[in-house]
């Protein structure tokens, strides 16, 4: 027997990560994708085209009055976050907003103030938690493989990704920084691992792409947590060859090691082009982020609670605020203030 | 086999931090192995490592002295390998630099930064070749790491991640910075051939102890000149099943720069001997004992000494400024080569 959706999903913002989402919404028999939004006409059409032509508009609050529209998935760019969220709770919807809530503490905590008032759910796209090698170092640690977790490291590397001076990504002012749009991945991530209140952030970053760069295109920070253990975080677009891709992991505890190296799970193909690593099949992390989306709307336990991701939002803040001081950040002041930003 | 041409070499102690002993275990069988070098004699530290002291003069059939002077006036004895106690360590090394004989040094080369200094100072003036027991630089691994990297086969290196992390074995009453810091930042140094100018230290603790300094190892974000940064983790983590204790689990560096990115695991060598007992890697070539004493074996009969007491002080440097900064919370600048602060 087929199951009939219960949720009708309007994805707003028609880049290439809303791709991964629609195809999470295609897997899951309790999502319909009903609608689509972005602000450029041309390309919110184009989109629809390419998704069975499913109902578009430029208009966000046009589109939030569609009777079937359930539910909201948000891919537009950062600074947009924290208005859209609040059209979005105005409409009584609930939603799923990529990383990072918000690109300030105070607009952070404003929309998990106003979801939770509204009795709706809000979650951040963390979707690492929801890939497998995020949830099989979680569950180790978490069944105790390691003992007590002493030393988190982890490293996601890449080359240049985006596009060219005009992408928003690169206005500090538009992404929150680089350890906000991509940083807070690992930030949060660490942290989970580690299952503790992080307290202090120690981070540098480097414009290797370009010394014109706002942001910065490597960052290397060190989270340490209330217990004393310490989250290592290694985030990069800036490595050379193009191309070049590798995420590594080590977590070090009380009784035992667990590491994933950047060839792990992978076979090595020689060819014309090159080494190169072919990963193992794995879980679709968009697929079961959205399922645990799905599944805190009808009462579950969140994958990613709306309190970290407002933690995750003030680890960025504080890691892009330690690079400009060449100091370590408390999370306590941070959390302290009112609109911080940097 | 030994020859009348053959450097006569003092064994200085069989102690060092903790329950050590690096004399018996690698000193003494690298030398012996040694055709230039021949064991002529054998002197205890102190009482505590006096039955040892005996034991070894009778195995090698050399006389075992009742004090440092008076086998230091002996002819024949042209260098001294020096294991005795860290507080120990800057007045034998002084002395017998004085007495003109070349040093073999156990690492670290002394307690304090104070006393390394005083060494080197020591050391030059008496004209006498002083290689310190930083070993691991000569593996093979990271001999061809540091040749490729030289010849610019990554371009200009911007970041270093390293790890050194052994499992299991006797905690080292220093902590374990102290103890293990100095293979990495060795290393990194014999690689990129920058120095270090300040560093933020953050200690992992497994709270096996109240001491201050017994950490179990640390994360060490260290900047260099131009730019370049290292984040380093060193750690003696609990013992695993398969691995001897005190073993290295793992001994790795990535070396990110403008033009590629390599990748050194310095385990990644040799054979490895499995069976149902055992799970050990074996060395194809020499071994990085051997090959530090046929390092100081070329300084002794005028040679370059690499390592040398240059590359003690970087380290210890750095590692000052490191236990600095972990009791500071904050990064800590390190004092130049006049002593300076930069």
């Amino acid at each position: 027997m087929t199951e009939e959706p219960r949720y009708g999903v309007l994805v707003v913002g028609a880049g290439f990560i809303a791709d991964a989402h629609i195809q999470a919404i295609t897997v899951d028999p309790r999502a319909e994708l009903v609608g689509l939004v972005d602000v450029d006409p041309g390309r919110a059409m184009a989109f629809s085209y390419s998704h069975g032509g499913v109902r578009w508009t430029a208009d966000l609050d046009t589109a939030l009055g569609w009777p079937e529209v359930d539910a909201v998935i948000v891919c537009t760019p950062n600074m947009t976050h924290a208005s859209i969220a609040e059209q979005v709770v105005r409409a009584g919807k609930h939603l799923l907003v990529e990383k990072p809530l918000a690109t300030t503490v105070a607009d952070a905590r404003q929309a998990a103030r106003r979801f939770a008032d509204a009795g709706l759910t809000l979650a951040a796209a963390h979707t690492h938690r929801c890939y497998d090698y995020g949830m099989a170092v979680k569950d180790a640690i978490d069944e105790g493989v390691v003992g007590q977790p002493l030393l988190a490291r982890l490293a996601i590397l890449g080359s240049w990704i985006w596009p060219d001076w005009r992408a928003w990504v690169l206005d500090p002012a538009k992404s929150g920084g680089h350890s906000l749009h991509n940083g807070v991945h690992l930030l949060d991530l660490a942290t989970w691992w580690l299952g503790d209140e992080p307290v202090s952030i120690y981070a540098r970053g480097q414009k290797q792409s370009s010394a014109a760069l706002r942001i910065y295109d490597h960052l290397d920070m060190t989270v340490t947590v209330a217990n004393g253990a310490t989250a290592s975080c290694e985030m990069s677009r800036a490595h050379r060859p193009a191309g070049f891709g590798a995420r590594e992991l080590l977590v070090a505890g009380t009784d035992g090691v667990l590491s994933q190296d950047w060839d792990g799970e992978s076979s090595l193909l020689f060819s014309d082009q090159g080494l190169q690593a072919v990963p193992a099949v794995g879980g679709n992390g968009f697929a079961r982020q959205l399922s645990a989306w799905l599944d805190s709307i009808e009462g579950a336990e969140p994958v990613m609670p709306t309190a970290d991701a407002v933690r995750a939002v003030a680890l960025g803040v504080a890691a892009e605020l330690s690079i400009a001081r060449r100091e370590p950040v408390m999370l306590e002041e941070v959390l302290d203030l009112t609109g911080a930003s940097v | 086999m030994s020859g009348n041409s053959a450097l006569g070499v003092l064994l200085a102690g069989f102690s060092g931090i903790g329950s050590q002993d690096h004399q018996s275990a690698m000193y003494e069988p690298a030398l012996r192995a040694q055709d230039g070098c021949a064991i002529v004699g054998v002197v205890a530290s102190s009482a505590d490592d006096k039955a040892v002291a005996h034991a070894a003069a009778e195995r090698l059939g050399v006389p075992c002295h009742d004090d440092l002077a008076t086998a230091l006036e002996r002819p024949e004895v042209g260098a001294v390998s020096v294991a005795v106690p860290l507080a120990e360590r800057r007045r034998t090394i002084i002395t017998a630099a004085r007495a003109g004989k070349h040093i073999l040094a156990d690492k670290p080369l002394a307690a304090t930064l104070e006393d390394v200094l005083a060494v080197a100072e020591a050391v030059a003036e008496a004209g006498v070749a002083l290689v310190p027991a930083h070993h691991q630089r000569l593996n093979p691994v990271l001999r061809a790491a540091a040749a490729a990297v030289g010849a610019g086969r990554v371009g200009l290196p911007w970041d270093i991640q390293a790890d050194f992390v052994v499992a299991g074995g006797d905690p080292a009453p220093t902590g374990e910075l102290f103890n293990l810091g100095l293979y990495p930042l060795d290393v990194v140094r014999s690689v990129i051939g920058l120095d270090a100018h300040r560093v933020h230290a953050i200690p992992i603790r497994s709270g096996r102890t109240s001491d201050d300094l017994a950490d179990d190892g640390a994360t060490l974000m260290v900047d260099y000149d131009n730019g370049v940064t290292a984040t380093i983790v060193v750690m003696r983590a609990p013992r695993v099943g398969d691995l001897a204790p005190g073993g290295v689990l793992r001994h790795r560096y990535r070396i990110s720069g403008s033009h590629g990115v390599l990748a050194v695991d310095a385990l990644r060598l040799g054979l490895q001997v499995r069976t149902a007992s055992r799970n050990d890697r074996g060395w194809t070539g020499q071994n990085t004992t051997a090959a530090l004493i046929d390092s100081f074996h070329r300084a002794a009969r005028g040679g370059t000494c690499a390592p040398g007491i240059a590359d003690a002080v970087h380290v210890h440097r750095v590692l000052d400024a490191a236990q600095r900064s972990t009791r500071s919370g904050r990064p800590e600048l390190i004092a130049d080569s006049q002593g300076v602060s930069q």
